[in-house]
């Protein structure tokens, strides 16, 4: 498959890199898969990587059904983060009543995120792929303001972070808490819907061809708001699940570039569930490399610049896919 | 009656022709679009190049001006061998061509386009300097155009002409014209005929491709007459007449397969017209008037054809009878109902099928599967749809229902629809739609780009609907097709109905005339009796 | 009367960045490519800047390596996007996070480090002397004058005052008429993005070494993607984008005045101003008039591939 291929030229391409900068590549990798797949700790890890990021790559790719880029789910995730912490903190209430209601509020203040540039998109036709990027920013500022703000912890000693939120996900397994599951199956639900219900029908053909879907009396704008504030709302609960089951704060970088790596996952995943699934659980192991490996220099920006790598080389694939090797016969002169 | 200049008196003897064409050859994978075919244009004089679609007029202009290589053949000018491998080669040699599709520069002033990609422009320009060099070299040329206005205000003859003064200011001196009539009023026609005799008057040479008899007996001197990739006669005009030139184009065969009989148990006409317009205007997609007062009754158990031009308001009324384009002023009437306003959903699902111009953008979705392509019209109902639930395997069910019988052998139902060849896609939406079609049906263009295995299927699937009762409205441009079909033809020109004549009783000649917009004495209205 | 200069002198400062980086970014678009990785293109030419300043301290060294470096990434967006005809949005995206990433990783060495040189304010003679005017003005950087007068006055007279100018626009309008006007659209889009990413490239040489000046991660804050969404705001015109970049120099200038004056909003609240006002500026040209949104309209083909023979 072109798309493995592309993946593995850019984890070559990285390791050349690494190795041209004093680093053993060889022995990097064979660090990781050790700590990973090699003990109970690594595998939690990952999971609890790989849950933001199936929500993140599913909010993207639900958008892209409609035609859609999502490029805001970085500022949705931070959005719902900053709604179930502001939920967790103030409103008081037994935990079986709380958490369900942070949910509510993660979902709904994504949806609150992605607004805007829906209606901008669907009335105007503006480019959402800017307008939802930029709000990425608004998120992120805003986290970081009530994190060192209002909201700052007043017990602590840590300068950026709240208090920590009193009701939490319950774990099934180690640090791994029920947000993992969760994630797999809302990523199914939706793509049940998709696939079998009229509804679901009907906005893979919106998504396919806007002219056919008017041939097929198909009301694209509807269809269109609706998908991009599930998406909206999607990536809110991937934050309200980092918060109240992974870190229990609101913190200015909760996120690990969570959104914009949602946007890899959704690319490799073409538009299907298991892609999906799968796409992110390779994010959530490069990711987990870059942390394990932080002491030879590896971080998240390197693992950002190597997704940016897998990215690219993923589109040049796509588009020599359609090529077929078709002799040129030049004019004779 | 023929064109009347003295330019054989005008030439010395032994002058080359300014393009000689010989033994040209381009064959495309299945199709032969050009065999042996020689073509002489002399100094001096226009020469139309006559022929149906498909017939390999249009190829054979691309080889000459270098959009397309021949596989074999010399193209010779002013007796020199050429070959040219881009178009910019073609215009240096003189040749230039005016495409039905012109390639300006929509967001440029009529001054800019002019000196696009032109060696002659100087480095540093301003908009009044452009203008003004248009404007001498438009009075030098004798062509109306105003240099300070962007291209997408003007009118399309408007544009025709700055295509034309564009190609002209690189001293060209063999013009090609591809169908340049079908975008003019009568009098822009005029205009431009007498702008080419000027041009022709100087030594220089015209090439006018056309299938309208009309305007090619009036202009030309000579007529090439194309059909089916071959040259089958070249003529001096004044020995020319429109019974000759259509049997030289269509062939002596011209009605083969007369699908108009009808079985014993075909049901009769229905007494009331199941399909009708009354006065009916519609703008196109740029806000110009596309349909211009159109009426028109079909009744259950016939097949309308619609001839013309493609451009003359045709993708406008197969839009409109399918709710696909909203009306500005008129009414709409199915089964008797009034369906103006109506949705495109509406007309489906009260039965009304269409079969789409442009299938793969508007009746398909390309990258969706087989399977969600051939459930379009029916996803709502039982079995595909349960309440809300898509079933998907009751789909691919109903799509192998489908494709079994188009004919459409499918490997996987779950591929992209758009690896299905042309004809086998148009096969599957003709039985998909057929599926719906209980009350009427409108094929706009259905055999464009498929072949003649493809046609006939769709042929019979008409024959078919019609024998159930249903009205058919078939828009097409192959006359031939409409002759074999059609019960009666209503022709169109400018968003007109110029005129409905009997399919049995009418011929070429006259259809040719209305399409070229001479209206018959005929009311336009009347519904055929039996 | 002394605050206001301030803030002019603040807002052109601020500017500047945004406005090399939409000019390049114009470009680009005009030949009918959209270039998402400016963000990562700031970043590199940013990074570059500090390493060759800190390694030798000539601060015109830094902006060439700048330059230099973009272009060659550049090229490398080019032929992805230009030669093979891959997908534009997602090559961008891609430029843009390893642009961003690569900066940073090697961005970790100079951290928080003031720049070893920097182009400095240059007071010019009489000018500068003149009340308001005279410090926003003409006490500016050399590259301020260079990118706010000098470059869009020469990028218009080129763009829509010569033949080369006029067949560039035809590329980015229909290239297929261009191409049968015998202009090498190939050509032309691959240089122009070369050079468009250079220019975006010396926007992070100019943050770096006039503005901040020091590298931290996270410098470029979203810059690259606000000079994308100015260019659209600006009518892909190039005196327009230096305009459009001055407003939002304005604008972030506004909330340093704010933090430095302790008003009652806090710094992240004003941070967000730049963004949320990008996004009620890219949402007014389509409620503007209809012979205002023509002249202010996208090349008609900005982002499509080209294929000559796809009939």
């Amino acid at each position: 498959m072109a798309r493995g291929l592309a993946i593995v030229l850019a984890l070559v391409c990285a390791g050349l890199v690494l190795g041209a900068a004093g680093a053993n590549p060889i022995a990097l990798a064979s660090k990781v898969i050790q700590s990973t797949f090699g003990s109970s700790f690594g595998l939690q890890d990952v999971s609890l990587l790989v849950t933001p990021l199936i929500l993140t790559g599913l909010a993207v790719a639900v958008a892209l059904k409609v035609g859609a880029w999502n490029i805001g789910a970085e500022g949705q995730f931070y959005a719902g983060a900053f709604a179930a912490t502001g939920i967790g903190l103030f409103i008081p209430g037994p935990t079986v009543v709380i958490l369900p209601l942070m949910f509510v509020g993660g979902a709904l203040c994504g949806v609150l995120w992605i607004l805007i540039p829906t209606l901008a998109r669907a009335y105007a036709g503006v480019s959402e792929l800017i307008t939802t990027l930029l709000l990425n920013f608004v998120g992120t500022l805003l986290a970081y303001y009530v994190s060192t703000g209002p909201w700052l912890d007043p017990g602590g000693h840590a300068l950026g972070t709240t208090a920590r939120v009193p009701h939490s996900v319950p774990e099934i397994w180690g640090d791994v808490h029920w947000g993992f599951p969760l994630a797999i199956m809302l990523t199914l639900v939706v793509a049940g819907v998709l696939n079998f219900t009229r509804w679901g029908y009907e906005v893979r053909l919106a998504g396919s061809n806007a002219q056919a879907a008017l041939y097929a009396g198909i009301p694209f704008r509807r269809h269109l708001i609706t998908v991009m504030l599930l998406s909206g709302a999607i990536a809110g609960i991937a934050g309200m699940l980092e918060v109240a089951g992974t870190v229990h704060r609101l913190q200015g970088g909760i996120s690990n570039n969570f959104g914009y790596l949602g946007i890899m996952v959704a690319v490799l995943a073409r538009g299907s569930a298991i892609g999906v699934l799968a796409g992110a659980a390779l994010m959530a192991v490069i990711l987990n490399s870059g942390i394990i490996l932080q002491t030879q220099g590896i971080n998240t920006s390197t693992v950002l610049a190597i997704t940016g790598l897998i990215l690219f080389f993923t589109a040049i694939g796509d588009e020599l896919a359609h090529y077929r090797i078709v002799p040129i016969e030049t004019a004779k002169k | 009656m023929s064109a009347t200049t003295n330019t054989a008196a005008g030439r010395p003897p032994g002058t080359p022709p300014i393009v000689l064409l010989k033994g040209i050859c381009k064959y495309f994978p299945g199709v032969v679009a050009n065999q042996s075919i020689d073509l002489e244009v002399l100094s001096g004089e226009i020469h139309a190049l006559l022929g149906e679609n498909g017939a390999g007029k249009s190829t054979l202009m691309n080889i000459l001006t270098g959009i397309y290589q021949p596989d074999a053949g010399e193209i010779i000018v002013d007796g020199y061998a050429k070959a040219f491998a881009s178009p910019v080669e073609a215009i240096a040699a003189g040749i230039g061509m005016v495409h039905q599709h012109f390639k300006l520069v929509h967001a440029f002033t009529v001054a800019e386009n002019i000196h696009l990609g032109w060696g002659e422009t100087p480095a540093r320009i301003s908009a009044q300097e452009l203008e003004a060099r248009t404007a001498e070299l438009a009075s030098a040329l004798n062509l109306a155009v105003k240099p300070d206005a962007r291209v997408e205000d003007l009118s399309t003859g408007e544009q025709q002409r700055v295509e034309i003064l564009r190609v002209l200011a690189r001293r060209a001196r063999l013009l090609i014209l591809d169908e340049p009539t079908a975008v003019l009023t009568p009098s822009e026609a005029r205009e431009l005929f007498k702008a080419l005799r000027e041009f022709v008057s100087r030594g220089n040479a015209v090439v006018f491709i056309s299938h309208k008899l009309d305007e090619v007996l009036e202009i030309s001197d000579r007529i090439t007459v194309l059909r089916g990739g071959r040259k089958v006669a070249t003529e001096e005009t004044g020995n020319c007449t429109h019974q000759s030139l259509a049997k030289l184009m269509v062939g002596h065969e011209i009605v083969l397969n007369d699908l108009r009989g009808r079985a014993a148990s075909a049901a009769s006409l229905s007494p009331q017209a199941v399909l009708s317009l009354h006065e009916v205007s519609a703008h196109d997609d740029l806000g110009n008037v596309a349909l211009n007062g159109v009426s028109l009754e079909v009744r259950g158990g016939e097949i309308l054809g619609i001839a013309g031009v493609a451009g003359n308001g045709q993708k406008e009324l197969s839009q409109v009878l399918t709710g696909m384009r909203p009306v500005a002023s008129g009414r709409i009437e199915v089964g008797a109902k009034d369906f103006t306003g109506k949705s495109a959903e509406q007309f489906a699902a009260f039965g009304v099928g269409h079969i789409p111009e442009d299938r793969l953008h508007s009746g398909l979705a390309p990258a969706l599967s087989v399977t969600d392509n051939a459930v379009m019209r029916e996803y709502k109902k039982p079995p595909v749809s349960v309440g809300s639930w898509f079933r998907p395997r009751a789909a691919t069910a109903l799509a192998e229902t489908i494709a079994a019988a188009a004919s459409v052998a499918v490997p996987d139902f779950g591929m992209p629809v758009r690896n299905l060849s042309g004809g086998n896609q148009q096969r599957l939406v003709g039985r998909r739609e057929m599926r719906i079609a209980g009350k009427g049906l409108i094929a706009a263009y259905p055999s464009r780009g498929l072949d003649v295995g493809a046609i006939n299927t769709m042929m019979r699937y008409f024959v078919e609907l019609r024998d159930a009762g249903c009205a058919v409205v078939l828009i097409s441009e192959e006359l031939e097709e409409l002759l074999n079909l059609s019960d009666r033809i209503a022709v169109m020109f400018h968003g007109r109905i110029m005129g409905i004549v009997d399919g049995t009783s009418t011929d070429i000649e006259e259809i040719g005339l209305l399409m070229g917009g001479k209206p018959t004495t005929n009311p336009p209205l009347s519904v055929a009796a039996n | 009367m002394d605050i206001i200069a301030g803030l002019l002198q603040t807002s052109i400062l601020a500017g500047g960045v945004l406005a090399l980086a939409a000019l390049g970014e114009v470009l680009s678009e005009r030949v009918g490519v959209v270039n998402l990785g400016v963000e990562g293109l700031i970043a590199l030419g940013a990074i570059t800047a500090i390493a060759i300043v800190t390694a030798s301290p000539n601060p015109v060294f830094g902006l060439i390596g700048a330059l230099g470096v973009g272009f060659v990434v550049g090229m490398i967006f080019a032929s992805a996007t230009v030669v093979l005809r891959a997908n534009q949005v997602l090559c961008g995206l891609a430029l843009t996070l390893m642009g961003t990433g690569l900066a940073a990783t090697i961005g970790k060495a100079y951290s928080g480090m003031p720049a070893k040189a920097t182009f400095a304010p240059v007071e010019i003679p009489y000018l500068s002397e003149l009340p308001l005017l005279g410090r926003a003005l003409f006490t500016q950087n050399i590259l301020v004058y260079l990118i706010y007068v000098v470059l869009p006055v020469a990028l218009h007279l080129i763009m829509f005052r010569t033949r080369h100018g006029l067949n560039l626009r035809a590329v980015g309008e229909n290239p297929a008429a261009a191409d049968a006007a015998g202009i090498s659209v190939q050509k032309f889009r691959f240089w122009y993005v070369a050079a468009g990413s250079s220019l975006a490239a010396g926007a992070g040489a100019y943050l770096t070494l006039a503005f901040v000046p020091s590298w931290s991660e996270g410098v470029v804050a979203g810059r690259g993607w606000i000079a994308v969404a100015l260019v659209i705001f600006a009518g892909y015109r190039p005196i327009n984008a230096v305009l459009a970049a001055l407003l939002f120099g304005a604008i972030t200038s506004l909330g340093f005045v704010g933090q430095a004056r302790n008003w009652p909003i806090a710094a992240p609240i004003l941070s967000m101003l730049p963004y949320l006002g990008t996004i009620a500026l890219i949402i007014m040209p389509v409620l503007a008039w209809h012979r205002v949104r023509r002249l202010m309209a996208a090349p008609a083909a900005l982002g499509e591939p080209y294929y000559r023979d796809v009939r």
